[in-house]
């Protein structure tokens, strides 16, 4: 049955990713510290991406959560919500935020693994999302796509990413660090796309339409030299150029 | 159980519809009840082939909508007794199949005992392709050796991986067969097509099969004769070959090296 379409609005019932930032400590300056130690390189790296508080590993402490999501923002980071277990609904609703209802995401490539008891930390690596998912652990962790990639098909990881499966021509990874294909990489492969320089491309089978590190790019119009074409590769940056390395493996 | 089963490739004319035909009634002829359902709503083309064009009555869009039931809509193939075909409407608009229509059209074909429901996909990767696919258990991609056809099959094989029930449930993945048609292993040795082994380097799946180009097939297209039953001829073997890998049989491949015509051949000519 077709929804009568209204001219002005709609309401629908969607699912919205976000990241979580799992509060493990009641300490705000420790927090500031350690979100500045880490991320203050690169200032852009979470550029207005949405957030939930998660403060169910707090188990009896408490803490103003105005000022966690006050802290978020300094970083970019826009908070949208509090997740929390009832007992600590009480004091954590006090504040301007609302409480958002957790679903853990299930791996859709492996049926048979058990869903993650509603209180560990979502520790299953995310099945491989359509464009510009974003994992429900904070950044930095790696993300495994152990499928083949198709044309069309695109892969964002917030921090590095292994790729077990062939890269079709027209498919396209990307990802905040490094990039690993145990596979032939066939179509385009952007790592360090923050801004990273240290960020490496590494491929056992390079045949690329595309690579990139850090913004600095390099198509397949200009053939590869032989030595690295259809070989294990590796791909960084040496002073904005592009280094294609045959890699020794032995 | 029904195995549904999406014969589709994402290019046009790479021989979808004459592969839904020879397949389903590939499957008949060995004793299995089978349907086989047109997706390509506007643009019909199934009942051609199957030579039940003028028996046509009432279609799928037909079916959808409720203006006709199900065993009024299904034609009975003329050569084999166990095949049904359903026929898309060529006057609809394609919106008009909807994904409710098309799973209740599913599930009575299932209710009705079919053993195979082949569902004819259209052309590209729009609502049509997609609904086509979406309730498959396998799929046969059909893919020319040549490079547009094989990176859109490669297109289609991730849409299977993505937008499919079973993708989207979480169940087992949508089990991919490769078919090969149009081969020419003279072009191939001359380096003008992509080999067998070009295609499945770049696609990565099973091969169920290599059906050769002939000009049979478009004499059975024009008679409105399934390749299946061109008795004779390669493309009916090739096809029966199909099927036969398809129900777990194990048959090597045929019509894939190419044999120099011989002396007397090239003397008294070769078509």
């Amino acid at each position: 049955m077709s929804h009568k379409k209204l001219p002005y609005f709609e309401l629908r019932n969607s699912t919205v990713d976000t990241l979580l930032f799992i509060v493990k400590s009641t300490d705000l300056s420790e927090l500031r510290a350690e979100l500045a130690r880490r991320y203050e390189a690169t200032p852009g790296f979470f550029a207005n991406d949405v957030v939930a508080i998660d403060l169910r590993r707090l188990e009896n402490e408490r803490i103003p959560v105005d000022d966690v999501a006050a802290l978020l923002n300094e970083f970019r980071l826009r908070p949208i919500g509090i997740v929390a277990t009832e007992a600590q609904q009480e004091w954590a609703g006090k504040g301007n935020l609302p409480f958002v209802e957790l679903r853990e995401r299930r791996d859709a490539s492996k049926p048979a693994a058990a869903p993650d008891a509603p209180d560990a930390p979502p520790a299953t690596p995310p099945s491989p999302p359509p464009v510009s998912e974003s994992t429900a652990k904070v950044a930095a962790t790696t993300m495994v796509i152990d499928k083949p990639l198709r044309s069309g098909q695109q892969i964002y990881a917030p921090g590095d990413l292994v790729v077990l499966g062939l890269v079709s021509f027209g498919a396209e990874v990307i990802a905040a660090g490094s990039i690993h294909i145990y596979a032939p990489l066939r179509g385009r492969a952007l790592a360090g796309v923050h801004g990273d320089h240290e960020a490496r491309i590494f491929c056992t089978c390079f045949e690329p339409e595309l690579i990139a590190v850090a913004g600095i790019y390099r198509t397949a119009e200009n053939p590869l030299p032989d030595n690295v074409l259809g070989k294990p590769v590796q791909v960084r940056l040496n002073q904005e150029k592009l280094i294609i390395e045959p890699l020794r493996l032995t | 159980m029904t195995k549904i089963i999406v014969v589709t490739s994402g290019k046009g004319g790479v021989g979808k519809t004459t592969t839904s035909a020879s397949f389903a009634a590939g499957l008949a002829l060995r004793g299995h009840k089978t349907a086989v359902i047109d997706f390509d709503v506007g643009l019909r083309n199934l009942d051609l082939i199957m030579g039940c064009e003028r028996r046509v009555v009432y279609d799928l869009i037909n079916v959808i909508q409720e203006e006709a039931n199900l065993n009024q809509a299904l034609i009975k193939d003329k050569k084999c007794e166990n095949l049904f075909i359903l026929p898309a409407s060529q006057t609809r608009d394609k919106d008009a199949l909807t994904h409710e229509g098309v799973e209740k059209v599913i599930t009575d074909l299932q209710g009705m005992g079919f053993e195979y429901i082949v569902c004819d996909s259209p052309a590209g990767i729009e609502s049509g392709a997609l609904l086509a696919m979406h309730f498959a258990d396998e799929a046969l991609i059909v893919t020319n050796p040549e490079v547009s056809s094989v990176r859109d099959s490669d297109r289609i094989l991730g849409m299977l991986s993505s937008k499919t029930k079973r993708a989207i449930e979480g169940k087992d993945p949508v089990k991919e067969h490769l078919l090969i048609t149009r081969y020419n292993p003279k072009r191939v040795s001359e380096g003008e097509m992509l080999s067998l082994t070009d295609i499945q380097e770049i696609l990565r799946i099973e091969l169920i099969g290599v059906v050769p180009e002939s000009e049979s097939v478009l004499h059975g297209s024009n008679q409105g004769v399934p390749a299946v039953h061109l008795e004779g001829t390669d493309v009916a073997m090739a096809y029966q070959d199909v099927v036969a890998r398809f129900l777990g049989e194990d048959k090597p491949l045929r019509f894939t090296d190419y044999q120099k015509p011989g002396l007397l051949k090239r003397l008294f000519g070769n078509k």
